[in-house]
């Protein structure tokens, strides 16, 4: 072992769903022991699991059977994997009509999407979709191209925060669909740098105003914001500019409370505003660009607060679904600042095992994992 | 008659190594070109903090014969913060190498090193801009797409919407000149676009007396950067292979290029105390018992800010043509 080799340890407390590990180093090996699942052996549980970069993919794990004795089992899809999460614009597989897999989307609100097959997705995670022409002339394609947060209903189920029970929404489904279009893909890092530009889903007026985007906005109190609202959206009077008391000064609103990860209350009166229209029509969509929200500043002097467990002087926070916050690697900052949220590190998948497809590989919510990883100066052959 | 050949007296060396390396295919880095730049103080702490004043209310009503002052106004400004970030990358060569390779291994790793700081450097201007600029898409194309391809009137409609914002343009017009197949150019805007979109570039149809001139048709092109492509009215175009593509991403599943129309102090990048390049050599000396491994690396530290934001827009936009492969 010489100095250039990298090792790291650590525990999570399994929330059931993926569990992202950064790292100053991308690992070529990584080990997990579910302690849980160690001291009390049960059917299913995978108390070990074993990730080595050249097996291409797959997590070796030990499994319990019903007995329940150890026995082993692989780990295919979603197992333990690295990231270098660094530049923007990456994607993960289309999930699109085959022979085997489709998917709808209903009028609802929130819309729900349907798979035919497991959609790997998790809570959190962000989607865009393509091509939702049912015909030329129906479908959703008014939220293509849209990035959209997805909250996990079930393995073949997610809903996004878009109200597509309006009347120029029909239902979408890819079994159906001419020519069987339409597809949808995971953004794999939609946060790197933040705040940022979000696009917005929904607008309530009043003597504050309140906004819904399609994203985790990861505004923080006192965020200085600005909006750009194209005119078929309606609420224009929200745009930074014109400025008819002084030409050219644009016009900011200040975020006041921060519901969730997609909404913010915003200092602005907006009682006399026109009302928000998401029920744009199928034949607006070719050149509609879409109402957005974006950071321009801040009025905030300190930093994130310090917190049962957190360091003295806590990194800057993300939100990308709920109310649950994550730190970036970098150091403090003044809340609100722009910041780098480039990461790498490992993830241990929610996959199950080949054999056992009741085993999961990251446990049950409230699981305690331990992991080892490592990076080796030498690998033979 | 017996004739020697090299079959049977062959070079003692096969192999002579040509006089000059080759050259590394490298993007232009159009993103750190445009930006302003500043370098935080040293002792300064984590994050950079910007001040902008808001304009105060034009006195547009008279005051009158009551002898009695109009209200005071109160002034404001807008703050922006940036927190500082750190990169680095390095190589560990061992002796060994150095010792025996015949080209100067430490020379061209260095400077390969260097490369891919300062192209480290602009990717990141790049992103942050693709994260927090708001977006228009082309609707002024013909492909049916959303956003659609670039059509002339959406280099207009970015330019009406940065001039109502009244934002500073980059360059001042040229002057035509008596020369065959130039053209004045008006005072600009940047835009920075991907090489893949040349070809459309190429192939705008113009409309009143907006259309696309190329760099080469410039009345003197002493002004145009290495970068620039052409001008459509008050936007020059700098062209990148690094530039920002959305892969599959549109309404129907193709391309979408980020195209950034920008004016002056639009976006910022902030280096820590001039701490934007640092080249480390440590000699094997350092590296253990046998002192057996050099090490080259470099590091360098930046922030970057929207500095104005009403100064700048993402034109997203598809393709029309297909690429060559």
């Amino acid at each position: 072992m010489t100095e250039y080799s990298r090792i790291a340890k650590g525990t999570f407390t399994s929330t059931g769903g993926a569990q992202i590990v950064n790292l100053p180093f991308i690992p070529d090996y990584v080990e997990i022991k579910n302690q849980t699942a160690w001291t009390t052996p049960a059917n299913h549980g995978v108390p070990f699991g074993w990730f080595d970069a050249t097996t291409s993919g797959t997590t070796f794990i030990q499994v319990f059977n019903a007995t329940p004795v150890l026995t082993t089992d692989t780990v295919t899809t979603n197992g333990i994997s690295t990231f270098s999460a660094g530049q923007l614009l990456q994607y993960g597989a289309l999930y699109q009509h085959t022979g085997s897999t489709d998917f709808s989307i209903n009028k609802a609100s929130p819309a729900q999407v349907t798979t035919t097959t497991a959609h790997g997705l998790t809570s959190g995670d962000v989607v865009i979709f393509q091509d939702l022409y049912q015909t030329t002339t129906t479908g959703m394609p008014q939220i293509a191209g849209i990035p959209f947060t997805v909250t996990v209903t079930g393995t073949t189920t997610f809903t996004i925060p878009w109200n597509t029970s309006q009347t120029n929404y029909t239902a979408f489904n890819t079994a159906t669909s001419t020519n069987n279009a339409g597809s949808f893909k995971k953004v794999l890092y939609p946060y790197l740098y933040f705040p940022g530009v979000s696009f917005i889903s929904a607008i309530t007026t009043g003597t504050t105003t309140t906004i819904d985007t399609t994203d985790a906005h990861n505004l923080v109190v006192g965020q200085e914001v600005a909006f750009r609202i194209p005119s078929e959206w309606g609420t224009t009077q929200l745009n930074s500019l014109p400025n008819s008391i002084i030409p050219g000064s644009p016009i900011y609103g200040y975020v006041i409370a921060v519901t969730d990860y997609n909404t913010v209350v915003v200092n602005i009166n907006s009682t006399s505003y026109t009302a928000f229209n998401s029920n744009q029509t199928v034949s607006s969509v070719i050149g509609l660009s879409y109402p957005q929200m974006v950071a321009v500043g801040d009025v905030n002097t300190g930093g994130v607060q310090i917190s049962s467990g957190s360091a003295l002087y806590p990194s800057p926070q993300y939100m990308p679904i709920g109310t649950t916050k994550f730190s970036t690697i970098n150091g403090p900052a003044i809340l609100g600042s722009y910041v780098n949220n480039t990461a790498q590190g490992f993830v241990v998948g929610a996959g199950t095992g080949v054999t056992d497809t009741s085993a999961v590989l990251v446990g049950a919510a409230g699981n305690i994992i331990e992991w080892r990883a490592f990076l080796h100066d030498m690998s033979i052959p | 008659m017996s004739i020697t050949t090299t079959g049977n007296l062959g070079p003692l060396i096969l192999q002579s190594l040509a006089p000059a390396m080759l050259y590394v295919p490298t993007p232009t880095m159009n993103y750190i070109t445009v930006c302003d730049k500043i370098s935080m103080p040293p002792n300064g702490g984590t994050t950079c903090r910007f001040m902008r004043p808001r304009a105060l209310q034009p006195p547009t009503v008279q005051l009158g014969n009551s002898g009695i002052d109009p209200p005071a106004q109160v002034p404001q400004r807008d703050i922006i913060d940036a927190q500082m970030a750190f990169f680095g990358t390095g190589c560990i060569i061992n002796e060994q190498v150095i010792l025996q390779d015949q080209e100067g291994v430490l020379a061209w790793v260095s400077e390969r090193l260097a490369v891919a700081m300062r192209q480290a450097e602009d990717l990141i201007l790049r992103d942050y801009i693709v994260s927090a600029a708001s977006e228009i898409n082309a609707g002024g194309g013909s492909n049916g797409d959303n956003p659609t391809n670039l059509g002339i009137t959406d280099f207009s409609l970015v330019v009406t919407t940065l001039d109502t914002n009244n934002a500073y343009k980059f360059m001042t017009g040229i002057e035509g000149m008596d020369r065959f197949g130039t053209g004045p150019i008006r005072s600009a805007y940047f835009m920075l676009s991907s090489t893949e979109l040349q070809t459309d570039f190429d192939s705008l149809t113009s409309s009143g007396s907006l259309a696309f001139l190329s760099q080469w048709n410039y009345p003197t092109n002493a002004s145009a950067l290495p970068a620039e492509y052409g001008s459509v009215g008050n936007i020059r175009i700098l062209t990148s292979s690094e530039a920002p593509v959305a892969r599959g991403a549109s309404s129907l599943g193709q391309d979408v290029y980020y195209n950034t129309v920008l004016g002056k102090q639009a976006v910022t990048h902030i280096n820590q105390d001039g701490y934007s390049m640092n080249l480390i050599y440590r000699d094997p000396y350092y590296s253990g018992m046998l002192a057996q491994n050099a090490t080259l690396a470099v590091k360098f530290a930046q922030a970057q800010a929207i500095t104005q934001d009403t100064a700048i827009r993402n034109l997203l936009s598809t393709r029309l043509s297909n690429l060559g492969v």
